[in-house]
């Protein structure tokens, strides 16, 4: 496979386990900076998915992750961690092959992710969708 | 671990209708050629040199040039790229290097890397690392081939194989994606998840430009109208404005060759004014539509009608090919080729349920054909009407022709750019130690 070998910095990993375990971030933005995979953003609990899907530009790509709460059709409470590659089409073509030539590498490095999407526009992201895949 | 250097690396894209070479880095390729090569005889070009001397004949004047890239392989001389192409020569057939995606004339590929290299790019191979795309289906030998050749042949310092339908949806910025890729000598539809191509869902069709154009070209032909080699003809002017056409005859051409001259005329005329319709081709209901005129270069104007819409509709419904006269033949293999829709919709439900909706959502158009007009929207209707119910359709299509077209080699292009992945190259050392079934492990 055509990989780009980007590394990632372990700040990645640590916000990552501490979301997942501690459950102290909504959602991290990641981004790809010199060669290496760095967090951009961290989303506090009580942010919204609105926030966070704000927090994503329009014109370039990031990877994201984002802690969904729901509650099932037997009313019991969850949540599930999404991984989210956005890649928006008016993005330039070398950025587009940068984030997906290293999203596989990246996302073995976060151990614990439930639902990856991919999306180039808003809709693919949607609230909906997401609600759509968790259940 | 190849250090990976200043030195740029070369991106080669050695499609089945064209080939793509230039540097890392760079937006576009610096050369497109024919992957077809001119072969002549040995024995029959001293035979065509005497006559030449003895006649009126003019020889083109780059003679000392074309040498280099005129390889005396055994006992046959290629000619390769479009000018070599450009000038007809006696007994010179058109071979492809190409066929179905599988390399069947090794040695007319090495003519057109030689050609890439030394007279396109004028670079030493053993100076920079090569990426070279590759057909999903390319098999174990093929590729232990390549390496060997480009090892010991070419010595270059490090080596790596991508997939065309890895490249392309990368490109686009997706890990996950169907990409229908509408070459020039095919189409092949093939799912990609997570980076990797899934193998046994790949599927392919020869319904690509150069059949289309093949198409155009007889249909005009039945309806009266010849497209005249280039060659077979000089235009004078006699007075201004008014010019006068000459047949010339050459009796020792092939007739490869003319098909090749004659394509190269139908294929602008395909560019110039075909378009997908936007539902199935009928004859009756286009049989009222306005002509569209387009000018040959023998100064003949020829008006055409429901072709325009009637040939692009063929790559959805391969089945009109057979209603064209002078393309029965095409009866023999028309029950295993299906129309776009139904490549899409097979290889789609060929792969594992869980990723059926993701893939209905990134369909991927790429290739030289993918620039018909109209046909990004038509697959779209077709998709959403032969889908089911649940999935999201999504048709994507890059912006401009030019990435559509070379979507292959810019995706090779960035990567090999990448500072990251000059650890990812399979190089020469790893080569002389491991061997050429190496490349398994380094690119798989």
């Amino acid at each position: 496979m055509a990989v780009s070998g980007m590394a990632v910095s372990d700040e990645c990993k640590l916000k990552f386990g501490e979301l997942k375990a501690k459950r102290n971030y909504r959602f991290i933005v990641f981004k790809i900076d010199k060669q290496e995979v760095v967090v951009e953003k961290l989303g506090s609990p009580d942010e919204t998915y609105e926030d966070f899907a704000e927090s994503l530009p329009a014109d370039e790509c990031r990877y994201a992750v984002f802690d969904f709460d729901f509650t099932t059709s037997e009313n019991c409470q969850k949540s599930k961690i999404f991984f989210i590659a956005w890649s928006p089409e008016i993005s330039r073509v070398r950025m587009k092959m940068v984030y997906a030539s290293s999203r596989d590498r990246f996302k073995r490095e976060l151990d614990g992710i439930q639902v990856e999407l991919q999306a180039t526009d808003p809709s693919e992201m949607s609230l909906d969708i997401i609600k759509g895949r968790a259940l | 671990m190849y250090g990976g250097d200043e030195v740029s690396a070369i991106i080669l894209d050695l499609g089945s209708h064209t080939c793509k070479a230039g540097y890392a880095g760079e937006d576009v390729p610096k050369a497109v050629f024919p992957s077809v090569v001119g072969s002549i005889d040995q024995m029959e070009v001293d035979a065509t040199e005497m006559e030449n001397n003895s006649g009126p004949a003019v020889e083109p004047k780059n003679n000392s040039k074309s040498l280099d890239s005129d390889k005396a392989k055994g006992k046959r001389k290629l000619y390769v790229g479009s000018q070599a192409l450009g000038y007809r020569r006696d007994h010179m057939e058109v071979l492809s290097s190409i066929k179905d995606g599988v390399v069947v004339d090794w040695d007319a590929v090495e003519g057109i890397w030689d050609h890439a290299f030394r007279e396109c790019l004028l670079v030493d191979p053993k100076e920079h690392p090569m990426l070279l795309a590759e057909p999903s289906s390319n098999t174990q030998q093929q590729r232990e081939r390549t390496a060997e050749l480009m090892f010991e042949k070419y010595k270059v310092p490090a080596l790596f194989l991508a997939k065309n339908a890895v490249l392309t949806s990368f490109a686009s910025g997706r890990a996950t994606s169907l990409v229908v890729d509408s070459g020039g000598g095919s189409t092949t539809v093939a799912p990609v998840h997570d980076g990797y191509v899934l193998q046994k869902a790949v599927s392919s069709s020869p319904i690509g430009g150069e059949f289309l154009t093949d198409c155009l070209t007889k249909s005009l032909e039945s309806k009266g109208m010849t497209i005249k080699p280039r060659y077979s003809f000089k235009r004078k002017e006699t007075r201004p404005g008014e010019f006068q056409v000459v047949d010339v005859d050459f009796p020792n051409t092939t007739e490869s060759y003319r098909l090749y001259a004659q394509r190269i005329i139908a294929s602008d005329i395909k560019e110039c004014v075909c378009r997908a319709p936007d539902t199935p081709y009928d004859e009756i209901a286009y049989s009222n539509i306005p002509m569209t005129s387009y000018e040959l270069p023998d100064g003949q104007t020829i008006e055409i009608g429901a072709d325009r819409f009637k040939i692009p509709d063929i790559l959805f419904n391969p089945s009109l090919a057979q209603t064209i006269p002078g393309m029965e033949h095409f009866a023999e293999i028309a029950p295993a080729v299906r129309g776009l829709p139904q490549m899409v919709i097979e290889s789609i439900n060929k792969c594992d349920v869980d990723i059926r909706r993701e893939l209905f959502s990134s369909i991927l158009l790429a290739g030289g054909t993918a620039s018909m007009q109209q046909l990004k929207e038509r697959l779209e209707k077709d998709m959403l009407e032969e889908s089911p119910q649940a999935a999201r359709v999504k048709v994507l299509v890059a912006g401009n022709s030019t990435e559509r077209r070379f979507s292959v080699w810019i995706g090779g292009s960035i990567l090999a750019s990448l500072g990251s992945f000059q650890q990812m190259w399979f190089s020469k050392a790893e080569y002389e130690e491991h061997g050429a079934s190496y490349i398994q492990r380094k690119c798989p």
